[in-house]
């Protein structure tokens, strides 16, 4: 079976300092560590367990800057058989992604189409369900599970509270993907490398047929520090105060 | 770089083995875990399917101590063995999910505990220590990941640059360009990845102009001593520079510690680099300080099961720790104090003192912080 | 300006807490711009959320078709865009859950209607779209200005918004709008199968009256045992956040978070977590909330109320010593 795979590069902020540019409209991102997304890292490696088992190829598909690449090429590491980078608009929003995407694919025939639930930069979650009504495709959003049955998919979707919903699907389709779905399979450095020798394939907008300056549907005004409502009464001393006063704090609400 | 199995027997000299078991009764952790080095490098040797043989867990409860290469009589390449197996299993992405993660961070983040690389040197940040780049200096301390961002161990890289500090002696830390320096990375299996530490952390120090090396622990040591062969900088692990500074009289150590003391071998700083006076002649020189020699010392030091990537996988082993069995035979002894030299040790053994109930009568600290304690 | 829908999302014969949140939002929002909100149920046998709803809104559309019993997105996207084509809303306020996520987009790409979603915060500037959103992990609120247009769509996060009270009884109550489903045959491209409820093995900890929850902050699993042992000193038990079970480092009943579960101890204590939106809202119900976690700037210290900025390995082992025999 075919399957795509959209797949975005992005900064990790756990941890890291975070600060805003001159102009307000993102975060200074020059300090931070950039790789692929952990939603679509588990969306590459369960398109691999699908090709192990059904046979076929993968194709991932990024729309981002030339750095996107080194995310291309792990997933190509992982498993993928090609790989396909799309330049990305300078203006863009999950719409606009979404837009993209179906350009690229609607010419090609796969039977499965898997996006990542959701990027960690945006918090979006649009692309993925977007791209399927664009290609006039079912999908189902939150996947943790896929059984394969002939011309069909049967998917298990998250709820809330730890239920799961149970969906058929008409193949072909698109599938967001949650984490936990599969087990993670370790990236060797050697396999990375020899992944640098596959060749990527490189458009621009305009060749997939989106003129550049397209418009965009949301735009982001401003960001900001979110505000500092109410916040922890902060401990303060050595470890040892810190914990003698939690120890009491704790005695006494514990009941 | 397709890894044939078949080319081990040639590569690690097994044909050479004379099945005295030797290997195996050395091993650290024979009676924890089913690893036989005797039988792994037989079945190696003999099995038409080496893959079968190499994925068991306890390929994993290997500490890369190198007891079993360094006895053996015959020159079979024992704990090479093991690593060549492993950098095998993990360019198919074959490894413990802990192991994964610790070898994803370092090449993402320079650190296997995926720490973010800006705040490496944040346990710095208020002592006054020179960052290369921003300041010139001849020696370079190079801090590692565990002394960098283990809080525990935090105290004996601040414990150091007070010694140094205090005998005048001029260094600079890497501040937040250090990466690690990929003596584990080589022992869990990803030669790729330490070839890579190796070549860019070789190049950062040539460029730095600095003209000797000092490492906190015995595995970076042993790393740029052994294993960097573009190295051509002389490195040396801190216990033989504070010795040196005790001997030149550079370093005066005032206040008395009145402590029974022994120390425990690392085995990257003894057994397999020979560094065990140094060690001793700090803590004879520590006013007030008995100090007592463990029955099973230098290179009979039994391993503390930190290394080998130890410190993410436990291989699947059982019983009692090695810890534990040290912390008893130093308490057994008299001593008040456990002494390390090794940010694994360290931790490892004070784990120990804490599940074996025994913190009341034995303390582990480090030899810089016994020597800091001593120089006020 | 069109009126404001709010899609009431309902499952397993129960309204949930999100639609009260919307529709409260929705009422404010229609009230700032001299229009008016309405409730919009899909389902079947739906007479008796339509009741309780009726106290919250003042008016309600009501398509009742037995295919609607169990969501599928296919389906309601039928009926939801014939509704909105019909009706010509200027905003639809969808839940950011499950079901929302499900559904929005792809609604959106269907009627054109611009789409911001897993909005804190909403309102018009003229008769343009407005929303704040919280990105990087909850580290940062961004201020989103949609293209102007007729209609737009906006998924709402919940617990952000508080619920819609009952109206006092006596108060009008909504008017109700019965619309037919024009559902023609049956869709098999996308089919609802069935609900699997995760089997209750192990510990309970919505039962528990202490918790003591673990992050992807501390590291790795070789941490829980001590973690294990505080928590039996204070009588309590050990849970996690979402990504230490995604890494096998504890089974998925001691999750915490909205795809896990909601509790309501009377101490939490967080442990190398966040506070990513997703696991604040399952437990943001504690009595008292403490917060262990190395990055000042952490969310969660947000949302507790006491809170100690140190690597958790600095003040375990002591808490742990302290703790021996509390209880």
């Amino acid at each position: 079976m075919n399957i795509a795979v959209c797949v975005k590069r992005i900064p990790k902020t756990a941890e890291a300092d975070i600060f805003i540019e001159k102009d307000g409209t993102d975060i200074k991102k020059d300090h931070l560590i950039f790789t692929l997304n952990d939603w679509d890292g588990y969306a590459v490696r369960e398109a691999a367990l699908l090709k192990e088992k059904y046979g076929g190829e993968v194709t991932v598909i990024t729309v981002g800057p030339e750095e996107s690449k080194e995310v291309l090429t792990r997933c190509l590491a992982m498993g993928a058989d090609r790989a396909l980078r799309i330049e990305e608009p300078t203006a863009q929003d999950g719409h606009l992604i979404a837009r993209i995407l179906a350009q690229a694919i609607k010419n090609q025939s796969f039977d499965l189409i898997l996006t990542g639930v959701q990027a960690e930069d945006d918090n979006g979650g649009q692309v993925g369900v977007e791209l399927a009504q664009m290609l006039g495709l079912p999908h189902a959003a939150i996947v943790t599970h896929i059984e394969m049955t002939g011309d069909k998919a049967k998917v298990r979707r998250e709820l809330e509270g730890g239920i799961d919903e149970v969906i058929e699907l008409k193949l072909p389709a698109v599938l967001t993907i949650q984490t936990g779905i599969n087990e993670p399979k370790y990236v060797s450095l050697a396999a990375i490398l020899e992944a640098e020798d596959k060749e990527i394939k490189e458009v621009g907008m305009e060749e997939i047929g989106i003129a550049s300056g397209e418009p965009v549907d949301t735009k982001i005004d401003q960001v900001f520090f979110p505000p500092v409502g109410k916040t922890a009464e902060i401990l303060k001393g050595n470890p040892e105060e810190v914990v003698t006063q939690l120890t009491e704090i704790l005695k006494k609400k514990k009941g | 770089m397709k890894i044939d199995p078949k080319d081990f027997i040639q590569d690690y000299h097994l044909n050479l083995c004379i099945q005295c078991g030797t290997c195996t009764g050395g091993c650290p952790v024979k009676f924890r875990s089913p690893l036989n080095m005797r039988r792994l490098v037989r079945e190696t040797s003999f099995t038409a399917i080496p893959a079968s043989v190499f994925k068991r867990p306890e390929l994993w409860a290997c500490t890369t101590c190198s007891t079993c290469s360094l006895r053996c009589p015959a020159g079979v390449k024992n704990v090479e063995l093991i690593m060549g197996i492993r950098n095998f299993l993990a360019n198919q992405g074959e490894v413990p999910s802990t192991i994964r993660d610790a070898l994803e961070n370092t090449l993402l983040q320079g650190n296997p505990w995926g720490r973010f690389r800006d705040r490496r040197a944040d346990w710095a940040k208020d002592l006054g220590v020179k960052i290369l780049g921003e300041a010139t200096t001849e020696t370079l301390l190079y801090v590692g990941c565990a002394p960098s961002y283990d809080p525990r161990v935090q105290n004996v890289s601040t414990a150091l640059v007070k010694i140094f500090q205090k005998a005048d002696l001029d260094f600079a830390i890497l501040g937040k360009k250090e990466s690690c320096c990929g003596n584990e990375i080589k022992r869990m299996g990803e030669q790729a990845l330490f070839k890579k530490l190796s070549k860019d952390n070789t190049n950062l120090f040539k460029k730095s102009g600095i003209k000797r090396i000092i490492t906190i622990s015995p595995h970076c040591f042993n790393a740029f001593k052994n294993e960097y062969s573009d190295l051509a900088i002389p490195v040396q692990h801190y216990t033989q520079v504070i010795a040196d500074l005790i001997e030149t009289g550079k370093l005066k150590m005032s206040k008395t510690l009145d402590i029974p003391v022994t120390y425990q071998d690392p085995c990257f700083l003894g057994k397999q680099n020979l560094v065990f006076d140094e060690p001793r002649k700090i803590l004879t020189s520590i006013p007030g300080l008995e100090f007592a020699e463990m029955e099973r010392s230098k290179q009979r030091s039994l391993c503390c099961e930190g290394g080998g990537g130890r410190m993410w996988a436990e291989g699947g082993t059982e019983g009692t720790r090695n810890g534990e069995i040290r912390i008893k035979e130093a308490v057994g002894l008299g001593a008040k104090v456990m002494a390390t030299a090794c940010p694994f040790c360290l931790l490892t053994l004070e784990d120990a003192a804490k599940t074996s109930g025994l913190t009341d009568q034995i303390a582990v600290k480090d030899i810089s912080e016994l020597v800091s304690e001593t120089i006020d | 300006m069109g009126e404001i829908f709010v899609l009431v999302e309902h499952r397993q014969g129960k309204i949930r807490d999100i639609t009260l949140e919307m529709l409260e939002a929705g009422e404010k929002l229609a009230s700032q711009q001299g229009t008016s909100s309405t409730a919009v149920l899909l389902g079947h046998h739906v007479k008796t959320f339509a009741d309780e709803l009726a106290s919250r809104v003042s008016k309600i559309l009501v398509v009742e078709d037995a295919q609607l019993e169990h969501f599928n997105s296919l389906l309601y996207q039928k009926v939801l865009s014939s509704l909105i084509t019909k009706y010509q809303p200027s905003l639809t306020l969808i839940g950011h859950t499950a079901f929302g996520m499900d559904l929005a987009p792809s609604l959106s790409g269907e009627i054109g209607s611009p789409l911001v979603t897993d909005c804190i915060g909403l309102s018009f500037e003229g008769s343009r779209l407005k929303a704040v959103r919280s990105i990087y992990g909850g580290k940062i609120n961004a201020s989103i200005s949609l293209r102007e247009s007729k209609s737009y769509i906006a998924t709402v996060r919940p617990g952000v918004f508080s619920p819609a009270v009952p109206a006092v009884p006596g108060d009008k109550k909504a008017g109700m709008v019965m619309e037919s489903s024009s559902l023609q045959g049956t869709i098999d491209i996308k089919k609802f199968l069935e609900y699997i409820e995760a089997p209750l093995t192990g510990e309970d900890i919505t039962q528990a009256q202490i918790i003591v929850s673990v992050g992807q902050g501390i590291g790795g699993p070789e941490h829980i045992p001590m973690i294990e042992e505080v928590a039996k000193s204070l009588g309590g038990v050990v849970a996690c956040s979402r990504p230490v079970v995604d890494r096998n480092w504890l089974p998925k009943e001691r999750q915490v978070g909205i795809s896990g579960k909601t509790v309501k101890p009377k101490v939490y204590i967080a442990i190398g977590i966040s506070g990513a939106f997703q696991h604040v809202t399952a437990m943001q119900g504690s009595e008292t909330i403490i917060a262990i976690n190395k990055d000042p700037r952490a969310p969660i210290f947000a949302v507790a109320d006491y809170g100690i900025v140190d690597d958790f390995q600095n003040v375990i082992p002591i808490l742990k010593e302290k703790t021996k025999g509390m209880k």
